[in-house]
């Protein structure tokens, strides 16, 4: 387990770099999407909404955002892990196959402690007391095992079908309207009913909380996501493991 | 210390006899029964043992089963039947390009490729003088390997991934269709040098080529595969024979 962490560190550090490799603007490409649909979303709900906003309201939307982000690109490069690293699979037998897909899922993490670090910009900016950042770990380690658990599953679908990821292309706009990210949701209402099968919902809350409030939601909440967490790891991670030596074979 | 033994080990792959299908193609041939699959017999019922310092050559037409039953003895492919004994390490050879980045430096692809080989950065250190000594490319050490000639890259790939199989000390070693390096006839001669002293070390050793002249020098076995079964198996020479009159060859 500690070599694949290793290497999956190793490999998602080497892929981070190549991607910002002889590039003007560098990490800056990273924070360019969010920033952008940050300020999209923000003129057009002052425009078409004012006065319905949730208390600090561009941090509430920020947060949302990178939240999203965070999941949407772990989900998006896991189904294309194991395709996409086919050549190693088939020619090094010393890689595990869940490196690859715990790379990906670590590559994602670093462009997301990047956009963090501009939640933190925005939050001097705006007055919103710093010290929430310093909370902020605790939402994102227990959101971790769902996108670990979803990542894997997706690793292995991805594998059987080739176009999982236009499906998930769709699914990620969905889920994107569905979660309160750039609006608030009531409980006793149809959406937040919906949303509570959500982990990603309960991800944007706790965070939200901690960073915005520097409070902790209730019990409840943590405990909802850690259960989901615990059952897409247990899907995600036992489906992966029965066809982890099929992999090489279809790819 | 015992050697490589291979007890009859058969595998069939199901060929696609339509082009791969995505979500709801899969879920329509989930609920319709079986797709349109053709089965093929790679490997049928394949037994043969390799001694700690032998080398065992295999031969066969394109397409025999070669590669799969390498890919099996190293736990890349899955076998339908049939065990495989193998003692401690072992490493699976198919070419010496092993996870070069093109756009990274020669510097970061030999930590790269360390990693990818299961070392840690402590005994790539220990091995980096060696590798650069080896590959006569002091020199280029911080240019981007996409600015390197072909002949370059081989130099670096050789270099480092023989310095780091000999690390690992395997007690198996499987040589896919791989014997020199590219580069220059200089360099091609230190290679085959380096790759001797390799294959002499005392590893169990199952050599694939094409190339006959290899299979002669170095194997003091040989199988021929032909359809998934051996055919003939004995002395290098009397194999070799058989294959080249099965398929129409002269020596």
């Amino acid at each position: 387990m500690r070599e694949i962490l290793r290497l999956s560190f190793s490999l998602a550090k080497t892929n981070f770099k190549l991607r910002n490799e002889g590039s003007y603007l560098g990490i800056v490409w990273y924070l360019l999407g969010p920033l952008a649909l940050f300020f999209i979303i923000l003129f057009v709900k002052g425009a078409a909404f004012p006065g319905t906003s949730a208390p600090s309201y561009p941090i509430y939307l920020l947060v949302g955002i990178t939240g999203f982000n965070f999941f949407r690109q772990s989900i998006t490069t896991s189904i294309q892990a194991i395709n996409a690293n086919a050549g190693f699979l088939k020619s090094i037998n010393n890689v595990s196959p869940e490196t690859f897909v715990l790379s990906t899922i670590l590559e994602a993490a670093f462009s997301h402690a990047f956009e963090v670090a501009l939640v933190a910009v925005f939050m001097i900016y705006f007055g919103v007391p710093i010290m929430g950042i310093l909370l902020y770990p605790i939402s994102f380690l227990v959101f971790l095992p769902f996108v670990i658990g979803a990542g894997f599953f997706c690793a292995t679908v991805g594998v059987y079908t080739i176009d999982l990821d236009n499906v998930w292309m769709i699914l990620s706009q969905l889920l994107f309207f569905v979660t309160p990210i750039f609006y608030t949701v009531e409980p006793g209402t149809a959406l937040y009913t919906v949303n509570l099968f959500n982990p990603l919902f309960y991800f944007v809350r706790i965070s939200r909380d901690l960073l915005i409030h520097q409070s902790f939601p209730p019990v409840r909440i943590f405990g909802a996501l850690l259960v989901a967490g615990a059952i897409a790891c247990f899907i995600g991670i036992k489906l992966f493991e029965s066809k982890k030596r099929e992999l090489a074979e279809r790819v | 210390m015992e050697g490589l033994n291979v007890q009859n080990i058969s595998k069939t792959f199901h060929i696609r006899v339509r082009p791969p299908e995505g979500a709801l193609g899969h879920f329509v041939s989930l609920i319709a029964g079986k797709g349109d699959t053709r089965e093929l017999r790679v490997l049928d019922d394949i037994s043969f043992d390799c001694r700690p310092g032998g080398v065992l050559g295999v031969i066969g037409r394109n397409g025999c089963g070669k590669s799969t039953l390498l890919r099996i003895i190293a736990g890349i492919y899955k076998e339908d039947s049939g065990i495989v004994c193998a003692p401690g390490r072992v490493m699976y050879l198919s070419g010496f390009n092993i996870g070069l980045q093109s756009r990274l430096t020669m510097r970061e692809n030999i930590y790269l490729v360390g990693s990818m080989m299961g070392l840690k950065k402590r005994d790539v250190k220990r091995y980096f003088n060696d590798i650069i000594a080896f590959s006569g490319l002091k020199d280029f050490l911080d240019t981007n390997v996409y600015q390197f000639s072909s002949g370059m890259v081989a130099r670096l790939g050789f270099s480092s991934v023989i310095s780091f199989m000999s690390h690992k000390k395997p007690e198996v070693v499987l040589l896919d269709e791989v014997l020199g390096a590219g580069g220059d006839a200089e360099f091609k001669e230190e290679a085959l040098e380096k790759m001797e002293d390799f294959i002499n070390s005392g590893a169990a050793v199952v050599m694939v080529s094409h190339d006959m002249k290899p299979i002669r020098k170095y194997c003091s076995r040989a199988i021929f595969l032909e359809n998934g079964k051996i055919v003939a198996e004995g002395k290098p020479e009397s194999v070799i024979k058989r294959y080249e009159s099965t398929i129409g060859i002269s020596s």
